[in-house]
């Protein structure tokens, strides 16, 4: 170990002799270099750090000998640029770490790896992401790359990378289109918000068959096609979007969708047949959009739905169409009357507020204890029949965070009726 | 700074409190958590201890933990010493050698067979 000192050139012959070496700590020194004579007498390396340097660049060949080095640490140093041969000879390389680094591109060099599984190249300075990025890379199972100015990504950037699981982009706000994803099929969550997608490729879930979370919100989608074919999907974020339908095959039979994000878009038809499959949802958002109705076909495992900003709905919702709702928020007060008597009932108090009810809070004898904690020495001084009753009401009704909740100026009766 | 952290604080902590310990550490040494009873305490340490790997950033040195069948590792996915009955290949822990490998059962290591 030689880490934490003030090293600032590492002679030539300095690990001559070492054949067995395997693991090598440099970090925080003071390389303004990669020593390149040194490493070439290392054939069994395995591991590296070089982080917390001042090194500016890698030469080509900078690690030719290096053929056994398994996992290589660059991050937090000043390294702005790169030789497009710089990796040559890491035939193992596994882990490659760029992170916090001041690259101006796409590190190309990267092609020669060919068995990188790890790779990181976070807060640097790259604008665009190459066609045909990590050809050379197969085996990557996650790239990191936030924190980057990118404002382009290459069609083909992101295909044939089938053990990639998570790819995630925002503000790249070149991007056109989703990146074409043939043979990248293991992936499970795709981010890619802020950009300017405006149209998603009907055949997108045939690419995906594996994904579990889709967030494209804060672009610039107009029509959805049917994600009938990702059937793994749970989570689905497509707020601030100018999507103004939702046809009956949208969301066609995702048994494992739970949650569907719409909010800020200009949906005014959702066709009766929309949400009929979706067994698992519980979690609908259609804030601000310019809804007339809303069909209650499918909705009815709901416990959170937001309707607020559609100034046209005013129907009124019956209670038996929502069984186990929770946290309702609808244009108007008079549609949380259907919940109970305005009055007395609503309690809106800091531990109903909490939008995400752990599954533990559902059984009303935990939140009644929860309602009044450390309840012995408690100043809701309750005797025990009190407390049964409480708890016996509460099986039957549980309460329900409507809002806005009625009260003297917003009245219960509709006044335009 | 906050009331009670004091500044004349016990080894290689910068800062500490009676109650928890380091806060934060002298340069160069990594900061690690070590549970007490019920309590966590912070400790700053010249290396990592065993079963954990350190990490050096800019404004902190980090201790991390190795997986679960790994002794000492150099970073979380690449280990330097199995726990028992685990053979040590390419920085990773097999409970079995590949194919092409033979285990060497006096270094707990996968080797090229020697013919």
């Amino acid at each position: 170990r030689l880490d934490a000192n003030l090293i600032s050139v590492v002679p030539e012959k300095s690990f001559e002799g070492l054949l067995s070496l395997r693991h090598l700590w440099l970090d925080d020194n003071a390389l303004t270099e990669i020593p390149v004579q040194a490493l070439n007498h290392l054939p069994a390396l395995q591991a590296m750090t070089l982080a917390l340097n001042q090194i500016w660049h890698i030469p080509d060949y900078a690690f030719q000998n290096l053929s056994s080095l398994v996992v290589l640490h660059l991050h937090n140093n000043r390294i702005q640029s790169l030789g497009s041969n710089g990796f040559d000879g890491l035939h193992n390389l596994e882990t490659l770490d760029l992170n916090y680094n001041e690259l101006l591109e796409f590190p190309g060099a990267i092609r020669t790896l060919g068995r990188l599984q790890e790779l990181g190249f976070h807060n640097n300075n790259i604008k665009a992401i190459p066609e045909n990025a990590f050809v050379g890379n197969p085996l990557l199972q996650t790239i990191h790359f936030y924190d980057n100015p990118i404002q382009f990504v290459g069609q083909s950037a992101f295909q044939y990378l089938p053990k990639l699981h998570t790819l995630s982009l925002n503000g790249a706000t070149d991007i056109r289109e989703l990146p074409d994803l043939k043979g990248t099929t293991s992936l499970e969550v795709l981010t890619l918000t802020r950009a300017g997608i405006h149209l998603l490729p009907r055949g997108m879930c045939q690419q995906l068959p594996r994904l579990r979370i889709l967030e494209l919100s804060h672009n610039q989608i107009e029509e959805l096609p049917s994600f009938h074919r990702c059937q793994r999907l749970e989570e689905l974020g497509l707020q601030h979007n100018k999507i103004h339908e939702i046809r009956a095959d949208t969301f066609g039979e995702l048994m494992a969708l739970r949650s569907i994000d719409l909010s800020w878009n200009y949906i005014q038809f959702i066709h009766p047949e929309a949400f009929v499959t979706l067994r698992s949802l519980t979690k609908l958002d259609l804030t601000d959009n310019q809804l007339v109705t809303l069909p209650l076909n499918g909705l009815g495992g709901l416990t959170h739905l937001k309707l607020q900003g559609n100034p046209s709905l005013s129907e009124p919702f019956p209670k038996e169409s929502f069984p186990k709702m929770r946290v309702l928020e609808v244009p108007y007060a008079y549609q949380c009357c259907a919940y109970g008597s305005c009055s007395n009932f609503f309690k809106v108090s800091n531990q109903w507020e909490a939008e995400d009810m752990s599954p533990e809070m559902e059984d009303p004898h935990k939140q009644t204890m929860e309602l009044f904690p450390g309840h012995t020495d408690n100043h809701y001084d309750l005797d025990a029949d009190d407390l049964q009753l409480d708890l016996e009401e509460s099986k039957l009704h549980p309460t329900i965070q409507c809002t806005p909740s009625p009260g003297p100026f917003k009245p219960c009766d509709h006044l335009f009726e | 700074v906050h009331s009670n952290v004091s500044q004349g604080c016990q080894g290689g902590c910068a800062t500490c409190s009676d109650y928890n310990g380091c806060l934060s550490c002298k340069p160069r040494l990594f900061f690690v958590l070590e549970r007490i009873g019920m309590k966590q305490i912070g400790v700053c340490l010249s290396s990592c201890p065993s079963g954990y790997y350190g990490t050096r950033y800019p404004d902190i040195n980090k201790c991390a933990k190795c997986k679960a069948d790994c002794d000492t590792c150099f970073t979380r996915n690449f280990c330097t010493k199995c726990k028992s009955g685990f053979y040590l290949y390419s920085g990773k822990c097999l409970e079995k050698c590949p194919d092409g490998l033979e285990a060497n059962n006096h270094t707990m290591e996968c080797t090229s067979i020697v013919h």
